[in-house]
């Protein structure tokens, strides 16, 4: 604190900081909270304190080793997107930027994004399916593109649920061209899954699929980043 | 191989992180040997399901070594940024299906607690550290013990837990400050906190 800081800026000065700290302000109250605290010594002072509280209370629960399983699931699934992207992945994520750039450079952005990718051959009932490893940027969640037969099916598994009031729109990008869109909204089940069917057969010229999340009723041009990318190579 | 698992044992978590940054996997994988335990813990405290909670640190860590290169030591030690996020992906999970635990959990349910033959020195302190803040927070008083736990491990907010236990919202917000300012100075004590 410093001499010139207000002491408080409300009366009932520090009753919110242990609420806060502990994640347990509803949204606005916590927003309102963080205004004050630009103005107020004491409140920071107090959500510093009772912060290595709160940072010391997952020490309180049980202490278990970690099922044998798990390790094996969360590196195995590390290794598989080192592998995929080559490099590290926070390094090949986009800057945010406003939907204005992003329409202005949306096929570079889409190149940028999805890095170097893998296409897999998979036999399923008898057709090949090419499967292309889709990056996820900023959610929680995989993604990949599945073609059979010229036919696209996006396969998203516990994908982070759209904002309130908005859904997800698939974009179809073909050569360095900017996004179109392939006319198709998509939400998840609460388990955060969704098998998305593209209405049109893949033609050789599509690069890259990609989502992006959008109000309800969709957008005639991506006005955010995309969350998914999925780059194409090799449809024939 | 086995010069360079052991060399990057010896490196700090900071010093891991760096290396995770540039992508590799190996020294993610000693950080998980470091602190999957105790994300897994809390996730399982939180959930009260096995499943559920390895779903939950997967999800964690599979971001984290996505958020690499947003990691920042001066807003706290790597262990602190993956269990505050293995909390939010809790919470996460908890808002997104509007599913808690419902009754106490079974604690001897999970047969893999860990042994102390496997402790490292480091680890044993972190246990003791453990232990104290379990004790600390049991030594609370009920109602002040109650709404930190709701709160903390349950993800409610102040309102919910006001409705939850017929109490005016303030008294929720008293008790959580009186309960944590009662855990500052015991922690500080029991020289868990500085």
């Amino acid at each position: 604190m410093t001499d010139r800081e207000p002491m408080s800026g409300t009366t009932d000065c520090g009753g919110d900081a242990a609420a806060y700290v502990l994640g347990a302000l509803e949204p606005e109250e916590a927003d309102a909270f963080r205004v004050h605290l630009q103005d107020c010594a004491v409140c920071r002072d107090e959500v510093e304190a009772l912060g290595g509280v709160v940072q010391a209370l997952p020490l309180a629960a049980h202490q278990y080793a970690p099922p044998r399983g798990l390790k094996r699931r969360v590196i195995g699934e590390v290794r598989r997107e080192q592998a995929t992207t080559g490099r590290s992945v926070a390094r090949t994520r986009p800057r945010r930027r406003g939907p204005r750039q992003l329409l202005a450079g949306g096929a570079a952005t889409l190149v940028a994004a999805a890095g170097a990718v893998t296409a897999i051959i998979e036999l399923s009932g008898g057709a090949a399916a090419t499967v292309f490893q889709a990056q996820v940027v900023g959610i929680s969640g995989s993604a990949q593109l599945r073609v059979t037969s010229g036919h696209a099916e996006l396969v998203v598994r516990h994908l982070t649920p759209p904002g309130r009031g908005h859904e997800y729109e698939v974009w179809l990008q073909h050569g360095k061209a900017a996004p179109v869109p392939a006319s198709v909204l998509f939400g998840v089940n609460s388990a955060g899954d969704a098998d998305v069917g593209l209405p049109k057969p893949v033609g050789h010229r599509l690069s890259a699929v990609m989502v992006t999340q959008e109000p309800l009723g969709g957008s005639p041009h991506p006005t955010h980043d995309p969350v998914i990318v999925a780059r194409l190579h090799g449809i024939s | 191989m086995f010069a360079q698992r052991r060399n990057l044992k010896e490196l700090a978590d900071e010093d891991l992180m760096v290396l995770v940054r540039d992508g590799d996997p190996r020294a993610f994988e000693v950080l998980f040997d470091r602190h999957g335990g105790p994300a897994f813990s809390l996730a399982y405290r939180m959930c009260g399901s096995r499943a559920r909670a390895e779903d939950i640190v997967q999800e964690a860590l599979v971001s984290l070594w996505r958020a690499g290169g947003r990691y920042d030591q001066s807003r706290g030690s790597v262990r602190a940024w993956i269990l505050s996020t293995v909390h939010n992906r809790a919470i996460d999970s908890f808002r997104r299906e509007a599913a808690r635990p419902t009754r106490p959990l079974d604690e001897g349910a999970l047969t893999e607690r860990l042994a102390a033959p496997e402790l490292t020195d480091v680890e044993a302190e972190r246990r003791i550290d453990a232990d104290r803040v379990r004790g600390v927070l049991r030594e609370l008083p009920d109602d002040q013990r109650q709404v930190i736990e709701l709160s903390y491990y349950g993800g409610f907010t102040h309102l919910q837990i006001a409705e939850m236990l017929s109490l005016p919202a303030g008294t929720v917000k008293g008790r959580m400050r009186l309960g944590l300012g009662k855990m500052r100075i015991a922690l500080g004590e029991a020289g868990v906190l500085p």
